[in-house]
Order: structure tokens, then sequence, then C-alpha cells
């Protein structure tokens, strides 16, 4: 009997894996974490002033809201979708969360207030993901109609207030800067735990990653594709709701334009992470955690450089291009898997 | 011995320099970094607002970035303070009243003063006035159109629609439609339409041709930011003229699509470019009145800041901020508009400018020692568009 043979140890682990060819397998993790590395030593390089703590707090307020919807976002991707309605949603949920805190009163009127939307996020993330299966549309249709509905929802609340602004009464962020960035960490940190032990131990991730790979295949493997697929747009309402609620820890305050931006936000967020956005079993949590940081520290470090704020988003963009052109499969010139 | 005394010498001759360049640099004001977050990137506001704090840099000692609020998202906006706190700023100015109280935790936390220039922060008046305007780090505001009691913008329309009615006996204009922002926005134009219902009613009680109004209409008149509908003109079908309080840019287009360009008078607050084309006798004549705030105005905030970033202050500086309305070009005539085609808000050229680098100088606590707060106030008041004339 051949040696190999022998054992119960794959093949493939016994064989011997060269740096060339370590590297070619991880490029894309490769790639992301050292744009992380990279970015944190130019902000430490050109933040040695008396405002490094001050900047450095203002990147984790700023990324952590991108991070926690991107935890979510992360099992939607993974199935090769993506969910156009979050900033919208993102909106609504926090005009909401103040008008029911507000009304309520205290400390009880927010939780009350959170609940409703986190309520009305899993039920959009029910929608999302089974309104596409039982119509026989593509995802992103649905998503679109939440988009529009959302958009229509946020002007028609911000008018009943007659202002510009809302503002929600009770406290809801510690006073001291470091400890409400201490908050914020630990709120990500803790998220980003229970995400990636789904993700990686339970059927949810297994069974979105392996949608991504091939929809057909999980299918006929016995994986109730439907099932999953509401459950993963559930799972991302659930952190759009958090997300909603450490937005509005940040500002205190909501208006027509709050969360616009957000769902591309997200999607570039989840690409500088490494993340493919054909989904598949490359897919990886990491992504949530290492492209938002990537994202927020990019732009501070572009602004702590001297280039001018209204030239970042262009270069911003062109840094964007440069590193989907890079990862992107050569053969075919698809995005990342 | 001699190498001692040798190195105590040339000790002591570095010491003097040293302090000759110490005692030199106390003679001008220190060297800042202002942020400005205006409200669009590009036109004739802002660009001549540029054109005017670019002429101040060198006799200021001061550097000027630039940014782009937003008037509906608290989040980009508290983001885009941040970016000019990280860009060193030692103050900043704002176009916009949105999570102002975040805002200021940022600046107070950074050590960094804020001020406004074109907003009436309204909304933070009347509902966070504690955690605003008493907040040390924020300075106080100009807003262009007047705040509080000082409104007046409803009269100078009606003053404009009499002014115009003498100048063209034959062919007045004898029935009159509004257009305004929505309310959440410009709480006060609703206030600026009934200053002009006043006066109307009150000419009509004596008035051999009374003029008409048409009642004000909020699925019509009201606009969202966007050119008023095509049914406006077949809702206010026999108007003469529109009294559009908010942007004349968001009505003009829909006129001339419509065909009622050459045959409706539109009466408007602010300036597009282009306007001057058909202003008065020009072009189709539309156009019969522009209000226009003076970017010299951002005087008022700039000094503010100035003042504090070099640890000084007027002593009459009020001790809680104010918010400052500033005089508006009236443009009502041909001789006007040809008198504001010459300002520095046209042709961005700073030796046009109501104020002189030297002027603005003599206005801060630290390059005039008899500056007041009083009479950075009065500046405000001479920003009218007779005082291009001089």
């Amino acid at each position: 009997m051949p040696e190999k043979l022998k054992t119960n140890t794959p093949v493939e682990e016994t064989e011997k894996v060269t740096p060339l060819q370590f590297l070619k397998k991880h490029v894309y993790d490769i790639t992301s974490y050292m744009g992380l590395v990279l970015v944190a030593v130019l902000f430490v390089i050109f933040n040695s002033g008396p405002r490094f703590m001050f900047n450095l707090s203002s990147v984790i307020q700023t990324a952590s809201v991108y991070a926690v919807i991107a935890l979510g976002a992360v099992f939607v991707y993974s199935m090769g979708f993506m969910d156009v309605s979050i900033g919208q949603q993102v909106g609504v949920y926090v005009i909401l969360m103040i008008l029911i805190g507000n009304k309520v009163g205290g400390v009880p009127g927010v939780i009350v207030g959170f609940l409703a939307v986190l309520a009305l996020a899993l039920i959009c993330g029910a929608i999302n993901g089974a309104v596409a299966v039982w119509l026989g549309l593509p995802s992103i249709v649905t998503s679109l109609f939440l988009m529009f509905f959302f958009t229509g929802a946020q002007v028609l609340l911000m008018e009943g207030t007659g202002k510009n602004s809302i503002e929600l009464e009770q406290a809801v962020r510690p006073e001291g800067r470091n400890e409400y960035s201490l908050m914020l960490i630990a709120i990500v940190i803790v998220l980003a735990l229970i995400a990636a032990y789904f993700f990686k131990y339970t059927k949810l991730g297994k069974y979105t990653r392996a949608i991504g790979a091939n929809e057909t295949t999980a299918a006929q493997s016995g994986v109730n594709t439907i099932k999953w697929r509401v459950i993963a747009y559930m799972a991302l309402g659930v952190c759009v709701a958090l997300g909603s609620f450490v937005l509005l820890t940040r500002t205190g305050t909501a208006g027509k334009g709050s969360g616009s931006g957000y769902a591309m936000d997200v999607m570039i967020c989840l690409i500088l992470g490494g993340m493919p956005l054909s989904g598949g079993m490359k897919s990886k949590i990491s992504a949530a955690l290492v492209g938002p940081f990537t994202y927020v520290l990019l732009s501070n470090d572009l602004t702590t450089m001297g280039v001018d704020l209204n030239w970042i988003n262009f270069v911003k963009a062109l840094i964007f291009i440069a590193i989907v052109l890079l990862t992107c499969r050569k053969k075919d010139g698809v995005l990342p898997r | 011995m001699k190498n001692v005394k040798r190195i105590f010498a040339i000790v002591l001759a570095l010491s003097l320099v040293l302090a000759l360049a110490a005692c030199g640099g106390n003679n001008g004001p220190k060297k800042a970094k202002i942020g400005v977050g205006l409200y669009s990137d590009a036109g004739p506001a802002p660009d001549s607002t540029k054109a005017y704090l670019a002429s101040l840099t060198e006799k200021l000692n001061v550097e000027f970035v630039y940014t782009t609020l937003t008037q509906t998202d608290e989040a980009a906006n508290i983001s885009k303070v941040q970016e000019l706190i990280a860009a060193n700023c030692d103050g900043i100015i704002i176009t916009m009243d949105m999570g102002m109280e975040a805002i200021l935790k940022e600046c107070q936390e950074a050590g960094v003063y804020c001020a406004g220039y074109l907003c009436d922060f309204d909304t933070s008046y009347n509902n966070n006035y504690d955690n605003v305007f008493k907040n040390p780090y924020f300075l106080g505001t100009v807003a262009d159109g007047g705040c509080g009691n000082e409104l007046k913008r409803g009269y100078d329309f009606w003053d404009s629609l009499m002014e115009y009615n003498e100048a063209h006996p034959d062919d007045p204009v004898t029935h009159v439609s509004f257009t305004t922002f929505p309310a959440w926005a410009f709480p006060y134009q609703q206030e600026y339409v009934n200053q002009f219902i006043e006066k109307c009613d009150e000419y009509n009680k004596t008035a051999a041709t009374p003029i008409v109004y048409d009642p004000f209409d909020e699925s019509t008149d009201v606009l969202m930011f966007s050119p008023v509908d095509s049914t406006y003109f077949s809702k206010h079908a026999d108007i003469d003229a529109v009294m559009c309080i908010c942007a004349g840019e968001f009505v003009y287009g829909t006129m001339v699509s419509a065909g009622v360009d050459k045959t409706i008078k539109l009466f408007a607050a602010g300036y597009t470019e282009g306007d001057n084309a058909n202003f008065g006798s020009r072009g189709n004549g539309t156009y019969q009145l522009e209000l226009v705030c003076a970017p010299e105005s951002i005087t008022y905030p700039l000094v503010l800041l100035l003042n504090k970033i070099n640890g000084v202050e007027f002593k009459d500086m009020p001790a809680e901020a104010e918010r400052r309305s500033c005089t508006s070009f009236i443009i009502n005539s041909d001789a006007d508009m040809e008198l504001f085609e010459k300002s520095i808000y046209l042709t961005n050229d700073p030796a046009n400018a109501l104020l002189t680098p030297d002027d603005v100088y003599n206005l801060t606590a630290f390059g005039n020692e008899n500056a007041t707060y009083a009479g950075l106030v009065e500046i405000l008041n001479h920003m009218n568009i007779e005082d291009l004339a001089k």
C-alpha cells in the first residue's frame, strides 16, 4: 500500500507549500492586511502632534459604525448578494429611535426605541431575503425597493417633525471622549466575536458561503437556501439596527440625510478588507474589521498629509480602483473572489 | 581661559540673536490655520468668499482650508469637522446648523474655536441654546437676511416691487405669487411672506390700483430644493411677478421652459451665475430683484476666531455668543447691477472688496488695541449696495 494512503491526512496538507504558492493563495488577505498596516503606520507618522489621541478617537468613532454594519453585511456578501438600502435604513432607524426615545423618555425610551427598530430591521431583513426568492428577482431589486421605501419614509418622518434636525433628549454616550472610544471598541469586539462564531462555526456561516460558491450545488446538497438567505439578511438587519444605535451615540441627532452613503461605504470597506464581491468560500469575517479601519484611516492620513479636503474622495477613489485592479482575477478580470 | 571667554561671548551673542528674533515674532499675529466649511464648493458666493479670504492670508498670518458641509446629514458634518481638526486647524467657520452640539464637543476636546457664517443657527438657538450659544468654544455667527427680531426681507421685497412700479408706470406689477423653501429648513421664509402681505394689505387700502397676491399654497409654493413644478404657472395663471423668497434659480428655469420668462417678472433672493444677463432691462428682463449677502461678512467670525487664537479679547465682548445679521446687497435696478458686477462677488478680485486686509487687521483686538466688538458689528451694517459705490 502506498505510504500516502496509510494515513487519514488529506493529500494537500502533506505537500510542501512554497512561499510563492503561499503568497499566491493568500494574496488578497496579505494585500488587505498590508493596506491596514500601511495606513496605520502613516497615521502614526503624520499624527505625532498633540492631536494624536483626538484623531485616533475620531477614527474609532467613524470606523465603529461601518464595522458594526459590515459584520452583518458579511453574511449577505458571502452569498454574493448585496443590500443597497442600508443607508436609508440607518437614516430611518436613527430618526425612529429619537422619536420613540423622546416620546417614552429617559433610558427606557432609548431601549424601547432600539427594540422597535430591531424588530423593524428583522422584518426588513426577512423581506429582503424572501421576496427576491419568491418573486424570482435578483436580491438587489428587493433592496432597491426597500431603498426607495425608506427614502420616502425618512423624508415623511422628518417633515412630520417640522424640523431640519431632531435631537435625542437622553444622553447615550459617556461624557469623556476616551471612555466613549472604549465603549465603541468594546461593542465592536463583542459583536465581532459573536459574528465570527456564527460565521465560522455554525450552519449560518457555512451555508451562506456555500450559497455564494454555488447556490445550485448548495441546494442539491440539502441546504434550504431560502431559509438561510432570509436568516442572513436578518443577521444584517440586526447589525444595521446596532450600527444605527452606534451612529446615534455619535451624533445625538438625525436629519433627512442621516445614513446617506452608508451602503456604498460598507461595500467599499468590505472590498478593502479583502471580501470577494461574488461571495463564496473565501469570504471572511475579518474583512468587516480590516476594511472599515483601513477606509477611515486612509481618510485621516490623506487629511493629515495635507491633501485638499475636497480632493480626498477623488484620491480615495483612485486608491480603491488600484486595489480592485490589483486583486481582481487576471484570467477573466472580475472582482476578487 | 581665552576659550572660555570666547565660548561665553558666542553664547551671549546667540542669546541676543534669539531674543531679538523672539521679540520680532511678537510683532505680528500668531500663525493660524482656519478651516472653512462652506455649503457648496463652487458658485459665486463660495468662490468670492475664498478670493476674499485669500487676500487676508499674508496680513493676518492665516492659512485657510476648505471643506463642504451638508444640510441634511449631521454625521457627515461631524466627520468634516473632525477632518478639519485633524488637518491642524486652530479655528473653524461653519455654514450649517446640523449636529452642532456634537460638533462643539469635538471642538472643545481639541481646543478649537468655532464660529458661523451665512447661517442663523436657528435650530440651535431655539432648541439647544445652552449647549451651543453658551458653549465657550462657539463664538457667534453672522447670518444673511436677518435673524431673530431683525427680520425684514419681506419688506425688502415689497419696497423693490414699489420701486419697480414707480419706474414702470405703464406696465406695473399688480398680481403676484410666492415661493419659499420648506419651513423645516428656513423657518423665517413664511414670515417674509407675511411681511410682504402685511405691507400689501396696507397699500391696497388707499391704492388706486391694488396689488393682488395669490394665497400661499403649500402644495405648489413650497420648493423642496428642486425646481418649481410646471403646474405652478397654470395654478397662478394671471400673475405678473413671482416673489421668490427662496433662490431664483429654482424658478427661472421653469419660467423659461413654460415660456413665461418674458411676461412674468422674478423678484428673488440669491444670485446664480449668469442672472445678470437677464436682469432689469437686459436680456429677457425677467429678474428685477436679487438679494445677496456680501462675502466680506465672513470678517465677523474670522476676527472673533483670530482674537481667540491670538489670546486677546475685545473689552466689550459679550459673555455669550451672538448671532448677527448682515445687510444685503439689494439689487433692483440696472445701476445696482452695474455696481454689483464690479464687486468681489462677481469679479473675485480682492481689490474690489469692501474691506482691505489693513481694515480687517484694524478690526482685530491684536491689530488695534482700540478695536471693539461694537465696531466689528457696525461693519456688518455697511455691506449694502450703496457701500459698493463708495
